[in-house]
């Protein structure tokens, strides 16, 4: 099974070649991504990049987790700490 | 000025089956698509090495190995976000870039819709689809104790293709009343009764609750578990999960999705009109075969029509009111504090507080509903019917405004980095934001 590793913050994700984000933060029991603007969390609502409700920061930019697929040492924050990076 | 392709967006049913008809009549195809692979929702494939959830596999194998017999150019993880009055369209993702195709088709597939209730924002509650896609992508069900909820024949496929994986749902709650209505299920077309028997087995054998005539009307979070209460009408009841999957139907997915004066636009398939996979298949290669005639003649394409669109549509017809329960009573009735904007957080309180029959305007401007990142996918047809006295009232098609592009955010930086290889001025996107 081939596959990586992505940064969930400082915590080592693993992944399978061709998945998203969203599931591979998923399997490792990550649901929450951290607050979104209104102070709700950010986590999977629709899986489809409808919704806009699984926004995160990878690699500096605002994208869906459901709809970014997982590349070896990728870095992914809750979306607004990836923000105040910038 | 014009590049010699046709746009083609969405990679499923509808998309492939029209880049199929096209190509075979000589025109350059470009698809694109978001996800990684070919397939769309119906079709989403597994990941390489993960077994697949087969569901009509020879139907997809077939199309897709006569697609790729053809010179069709395919752009995956590519983003469409509209096309400008000019006619140019701007690609993000892997294919960045703006062009001007000769002709549009939009085959963008179905949404969900999801009733709002206490609780449907909180992590771990997902639309049914969504763990749908999770489980054809990964082959495996989704972990932990799953409540499956809404209304809609979703919920027994979903709760079979849990079960056949060795994780059947804790319970499948159903609005309606669909086994009430023998008479009307018996004149569904034979697949569609061939393909319930079988979920109904597979559901039946494993002695999954299916408790219909019953809402889920909230969701609280208890540490890691949500706490589902569940009403008849009579009797309230909770049950307790790890995951509770929403679903209260399909709607067609054409928001931010906009028509263009300047070339042919059709819209095929589930985004044109939500009749499912045989009718997106037949739509698709009807429509693509419409598109080659009207490029030849000079004409404008007509949609597509076919005795076969019209079973699916009687038989679509048959299902909703198969599954037809109050849900304008439900939505009513939710607690005042309810989240109806799952983007801004805005409330039923927040929407009463704009008066009687507030306008558009009032609703976007003030009461900011559609404004948020979704532009109102999720929040405009419940928006429509509680400020509605009328349970019967038809949802406008556009409730929060007429459709304008981009179809999702865009970040400036991929704007800046899709040149304009046309000479033309690159377009304005005119933002959700007033």
């Amino acid at each position: 099974m081939s596959g990586g590793t992505i940064f969930w913050g400082s915590r080592a994700v693993p992944f399978l070649t061709g998945e998203s984000v969203a599931s591979a933060l998923g399997r490792a029991g990550v649901r929450s991504f951290g607050l979104g603007p209104t102070g709700t969390a950010r986590a999977v609502f629709c899986g489809i990049g409808q919704c806009q409700n699984c926004l995160v920061s990878i690699e500096g930019r605002s994208a869906e987790a459901c709809l970014t697929i997982c590349r070896d040492g990728l870095h992914v924050l809750p979306e607004a700490e990836g923000l105040s990076d910038v | 000025m014009f590049n010699p392709e046709i746009l083609i967006v969405g990679a499923g049913l509808a998309g492939v089956a029209a880049a199929t008809e096209l190509a075979r009549a000589g025109h350059p195809v470009l698809i694109v698509d978001r996800a990684a692979r070919a397939g769309g929702a119906i079709h989403r494939q597994p990941l390489p090495g993960q077994a697949g959830v087969a569901t009509a596999a020879a139907r997809w194998n077939r199309l897709i190995a006569e697609a790729e017999a053809l010179p069709i150019r395919w752009a995956f993880e590519t983003r469409f976000n509209g096309v400008d009055h000019q006619g140019t369209a701007l690609l993000t993702g892997a294919e960045n870039r703006m062009l001007r195709p000769k002709a549009l088709i939009l085959t963008t597939g179905a949404r969900e819709a999801v009733r709002p209730r206490p609780g449907w924002t909180l992590p771990g509650v997902t639309t049914a689809g969504a763990a749908q896609i999770q489980l054809k992508t990964m082959g495996a069900a989704p972990q932990g104790r799953v409540v499956l909820a809404g209304s809609g024949p979703l919920l027994i496929a979903l709760g079979a293709q849990m079960t056949r994986l060795k994780n059947p749902p804790v319970a499948i709650v159903e609005a309606g009343r669909p086994f009430a209505h023998p008479l009307t299920s018996l004149r569904l077309p034979l697949g569609y009764l061939r393909e319930a028997a079988g979920y109904m087995a597979t559901l039946l054998a494993a002695r999954v609750p299916i408790l219909t005539g019953t809402r889920l009307a909230a969701i609280r979070a208890e540490g890691e578990t949500l706490v589902s209460t569940l009403t008849d009408g009579n009797t309230s009841r909770e049950i307790v999960a790890d995951m509770v999957c929403l679903h209260d139907g399909i709607r067609r997915n054409d928001i931010g999705l906009t028509d263009c004066p300047a070339l042919s636009v059709l819209r095929l398939g589930d985004c044109a009109e939500a009749l499912g996979a045989r009718a997106a298949l037949e739509a698709g290669r009807a429509g693509g075969r419409a598109m080659a005639q009207a490029l030849a003649t000079g004409t404008t394409p007509t949609a597509p029509n076919s005795p076969l669109l019209d079973r699916e549509r009687a038989a679509q017809a048959r299902l909703a009111r198969i599954y037809a329960h109050d849900d304008f009573a439900a939505l009513h009735s939710l607690p005042s504090d309810t989240v109806i904007c799952r983007c801004e957080g805005r409330t039923l309180d927040d929407l009463r507080a704009l008066g009687p029959a507030p306008r558009t305007r009032e609703l976007r401007l003030l009461g900011r509903f559609g404004m948020g990142p979704c532009q109102g996918r999720f929040c405009g047809e419940w928006v429509a019917r509680a400020i509605s006295d009328t349970p019967q009232a038809p949802v406008p098609a556009h409730p929060l405004g007429e459709p304008r592009w981009p179809a999702a955010p865009i970040a400036v930086a991929d704007l800046h980095a899709a040149a304009p290889d046309t000479g033309a001025a690159p377009p304005h996107p005119h933002g959700v934001h007033e």
